[in-house]
């Protein structure tokens, strides 16, 4: 196990932003649709609570997955990005993740933004 | 010698090499090429003036939905996936072919069969008229009740498993069969931006499929996706289209951004800028991609509430590809360019994409694309995207590996010359249509009146349109004569970081005789001292996926002609599906399921 | 020249990974299918329409859960295979498709019946049932072909070709059975 933990570390920092991005995304975007068609009024959820606690999720997992990054990058530092792997590789993709992850951060952030900025069913 | 090419015209009949597919898709695909711009230049010689009179209103409707269909399907993926990709991935692999170098043949034939069958409408005068997303309600048999739509969808799912075939044999090849040494954090850009496009493509072409399976049994069975009277969903066919639309155009250009990465060093002398950032920015354009899709649906009355998550990721999407413009213009800048004619491309697309992309991004505003919504500045963006940043690297690219693939130089005041009239033809083209587009003049519509003020700038596009086809003329001319003609090459004309430029021009048909081992991303520049011996007849090595390591010895198949009688199959089951015979149709797949078992029939030799 | 002496094997081979990315785009595939289910629900009150009646549950239940116990022989299958035990792995492969067949023969039965009570002409309802339905029984179609095809193959002997097939044949069953999990819950929703 000790073995792994740099291996399951690089993995998790590098795609576990960007599946939390994409899994609140969709999320999101099916209630969002759902809230607003005829189908959906028995279901009475309030689309604001929902909208920032499936964000709020999907922030914690990118943050960890941040975390992570920086984790494997701290324990590479003497690791050149195009040096010998396993260590070189680590490396590699732990500086892309860390700077990649604030990426769907912020992409996540503004997805609550908009969606308390624009809670109504209105047509656009 | 390691092993040989078939000789005649039997052997390119039954190829499975891997440059030889290169080639003939490059040749095919810049034959569609022709057509699609022969398709532009009678729209544009038709809009040239008010109420003009050259094409009629139902020709000008095939011509334009088969201008995108061909040049998006036939010419841009082909060419940067099938030729380029096919062409380049082994040998920048350090590797003696694809991993499937009979699929890869298969999804060739596939290819010019789906080419054919799209093209056989415009022969019959029945070409796909709905535009080249041939939208619900309009591709209903109710309102197209031809034959139009049948040969788009049909031949869009024709090219599909072509795409598809070639898009698992870029992702097993690159995972697979890597130089020893080469691992993920040591493989050169150009190889991170085909495996994006290959995985985008993978997860994009399955709703393109699923939409186009769904139109069609609405049109030939009358199931009820689409039919809002019995409880379908017009909009349904807006979602699943830019569920692969939107990856679609990441696909269009994410080739040609590899493309950029491989000139720019070689003709800044110096390594790229941030090469961590690079690689990954061609992944994440090509994930964030994925979620951007109702952007293109901004103006068809869903909620703010759903949309604005669309406008939120739209903005985010741009920031990898500036990631990317940054780094080549810094690698240019504290290099010592060269601008010979590839890097002289490289600059007109950079010029191109920026322009193209800040249009681009004035559209994920919600306001200003309910403005702008189907006017000609978005036509003018796309344009400037797919035209100036797909279509610029695709002809750099031709310069730039022209000598590696026949062995001589291209001329390089002509090339120079060939840039200047293509650059000054796709502005004069396209960058009035941003003007036209705000002004209100529409998209799509096959003549205007002459008081809205739209003439002279359609007049100056059209001059513009032909002065581009001059300027494309002459690059094929320039290739074309270099062919026969230029002066020797050499192995390395440029000196190119990578593993290509360590072979022969052309590469002999087994690439390497023996195997680079890789210590560096371009280890044309930074070489090993070890090499790996390998085979006696037809064997590659294969790598472990993350670390390239060396893992075991494999046989590759010799040619053979199962592929193309598996497309000719296929071909006719088309044919079938299209003309409402469905028992022939499903004898042809039987018979398609028989050749499968023959083409598997014998292995390969191993070692048990 | 001389051969590159063999090490240990470490990866998967190139056909495994060739059937895990085909794999993806049929997951992929099978996504669309029920976000275009959800799609047309969320935009029908009524779902099933009226006239149309509910799903029933024992039966698809019960051949759900059938289909996925045969995951076990095709998983035995592939350990004998790596054994280069032959006829283990073809008797393995031959009761998989055994349940599979019986499973697909009911499912028809069921498709059949289905189609005499509501078309798919008829509703968007109809039209997604019959297309899930129908995608997926396609696959266990597909999948049985694959196994029958090794089943003939191994009459003569194990070979690393066949027992890389069987490997990726494997997955690709794994990878159906969910899916068919997935796809029949899906299809029972309104009932459950």
């Amino acid at each position: 196990m000790r073995l792994l933990r740099p291996e399951l570390l690089q993995w998790y920092g590098l795609f576990g932003a960007a599946l939390a991005w994409a899994g609140q995304h969709v999320v999101n975007i099916g209630a969002g649709l759902a809230h607003c068609t005829d189908a959906s009024r028995h279901w009475g959820m309030d689309i604001v609570t929902w909208t920032i606690v499936v964000s709020a999720i999907g922030l914690t997992f990118a943050l960890l997955a941040e975390a992570a990054a920086i984790s494997v990058l701290l324990e590479t530092r003497d690791a050149e990005y195009d040096g010998a792997p396993p260590a070189g590789r680590r490396h590699f993709f732990a500086l892309a993740a860390a700077l990649g992850n604030v990426l769907f951060i912020v992409a996540i952030i503004l997805n609550v933004v908009g969606a308390l900025a624009a809670t109504d069913c209105r047509q656009a | 010698m390691i092993w040989e090419e078939r000789p005649g015209v039997l052997g390119w009949l039954t190829t499975v090499d891997h440059k030889r597919i290169g080639l003939l898709y490059f040749f095919t695909s810049l034959f569609f090429l022709g057509a699609g711009g022969v398709e532009a230049l009678l729209m544009r010689t038709q809009l040239a003036q008010p109420n003009n009179k050259v094409l009629s209103p139902e020709t000008y409707n095939q011509m334009m939905t088969m201008h995108g269909v061909t040049m998006i399907f036939l010419f841009v993926i082909p060419m940067t996936t099938g030729a380029f990709g096919n062409y380049l991935l082994p040998l920048m692999l350090g590797a003696r072919d694809m991993a499937f170098p009979r699929l890869n043949a298969l999804s060739y034939w596939l290819f010019l069969g789906a080419g054919l069958f799209l093209y056989a409408s415009v022969f019959m005068h029945t070409a796909p008229d709905c535009g080249w997303f041939c939208y619900t309600p309009l591709n209903t048999s109710t309102y197209d009740p031809g034959l139009n739509v049948d040969f788009y969808t049909l031949g869009l799912i024709f090219t599909g498993l072509s795409t598809t075939a070639g898009a698992i044999n870029i992702i097993v090849t690159t995972f697979k069969l890597r130089a020893p040494g080469m691992s993920f954090n040591r493989m050169p850009l150009m190889l991170f931006a085909l495996l994006a496009v290959s995985f985008s493509l993978v997860f994009a072409l399955p709703p393109l499929t699923t939409n186009l399976v769904f139109l069609e049994l609405q049109r030939k069975l009358g199931f009820q996706f689409f039919d809002v009277a019995n409880g379908g969903d017009a909009l349904l066919w807006q979602h699943l289209f830019w569920l692969f639309g939107h990856p679609e155009v990441y696909i269009i250009i994410l080739p040609a951004m590899g493309i950029a990465t491989s000139i720019i060093p070689t003709f800044s002398r110096r390594k790229m800028i941030a090469f961590p950032l690079v690689a990954l920015a061609e992944l994440l354009v090509a994930f964030i991609g994925f979620g951007v899709w109702a952007h293109h649906m901004f103006a068809t009355g869903l909620p703010i509430g759903v949309l604005v998550f669309f406008a939120a990721a739209s903005m985010m999407v741009v920031i990898p590809s500036t990631i990317q413009i940054y780094a080549w213009l810094f690698t240019v800048n504290l290099g010592k360019p060269d601008f010979r004619a590839p890097l002289l491309f490289i600059g007109g697309f950079i010029a191109l994409f920026v322009i193209g992309g800040l249009s681009g991004i004035m559209f994920a505003a919600i306001p200003f694309d309910q403005a702008t919504t189907d006017t000609y500045f978005v036509v003018a963006h796309f344009h400037f995207i797919i035209f100036g940043a797909a279509v610029f690297p695709i002809l750099g690219g031709l310069y730039y590996w022209f000598p590696k693939v026949t062995g001589r130089m291209y001329h390089e005041g002509w090339a120079q010359a060939s840039f200047w009239v293509t650059f000054v033809g796709t502005i004069v083209t396209f960058f009035p249509m941003h003007l036209v587009g705000l002004d209100g003049m529409t998209r799509r519509v096959y003549t205007y009146h002459s008081g809205y003020g739209w003439s002279t700038s359609n007049l100056i596009e059209t001059i513009g349109a032909f002065v581009l086809a001059v300027g494309l003329l002459m690059i094929f001319a320039n290739l074309a004569w270099s062919r026969f003609r230029g002066a020797p090459s050499g192995p390395d004309p440029f000196y190119g970081g990578t593993l290509e430029w360590t072979t022969s021009s052309p590469p002999p048909p087994y690439n390497f005789a023996v195997i680079p081992t890789v210590s560096s991303p371009y280890p044309n520049w930074e070489p090993t001292e070890t090499a790996v011996e390998v085979g006696e007849s037809h064997e590659t090595p294969t790598s472990t996926v993350r670390d390239g390591l060396l893992d075991e010895v494999v046989h590759m198949p010799s040619e053979s002609g199962w592929p193309i009688v598996l497309a000719a199959v296929v071909s006719l089951l088309f044919v079938m599906l299209l003309t409402s015979h469905i028992y022939v149709a499903a004898i042809f797949a039987c018979l398609g399921l028989l050749i499968v078992a023959a083409w598997h029939w014998h292995e390969p030799e191993q070692q048990a | 020249m001389s051969a590159v002496p063999y090490t240990a094997r470490s990866a998967k081979p190139n056909g495994w990974w060739g059937m895990v990315v085909f794999v993806a785009t049929e997951v992929t595939l099978f996504a669309t299918l029920v976000g275009s289910y959800y799609d047309l629900r969320f935009k029908t009150p009524r779902w099933p329409p009226p006239g149309v009646p509910d799903p029933k549950l024992a039966l698809p239940l019960i051949l759900m859960a059938a289909l996925v116990a045969t995951s076990i022989p095709v998983q035995l299958a592939v350990g004998f295979s790596r054994r280069a035990q032959a006829r283990g792995a073809q008797l393995a492969l031959l009761t998989a498709m055994a349940v599979q067949v019986a499973y697909l023969a009911v499912q028809i039965h069921l498709f059949a019946d289905d189609l005499s009570h509501f078309r798919p002409q008829g509703s968007a309802y109809g039209s997604i049932y019959f297309t899930l339905l129908g995608v997926v029984h396609l696959h266990v179609v597909v999948g049985i072909l694959l196994e029958a095809w090794f089943v003939v193959r191994l009459f003569g002997g194990m070979t690393r070709y066949r027992r890389v097939g069987i490997e990726a044949t494997a997955f690709y069953w794994h990878t159906v059975n969910v899916l068919a999990v997935a796809v029949t819950l899906v299809v029972l929703s309104p009932s459950l």
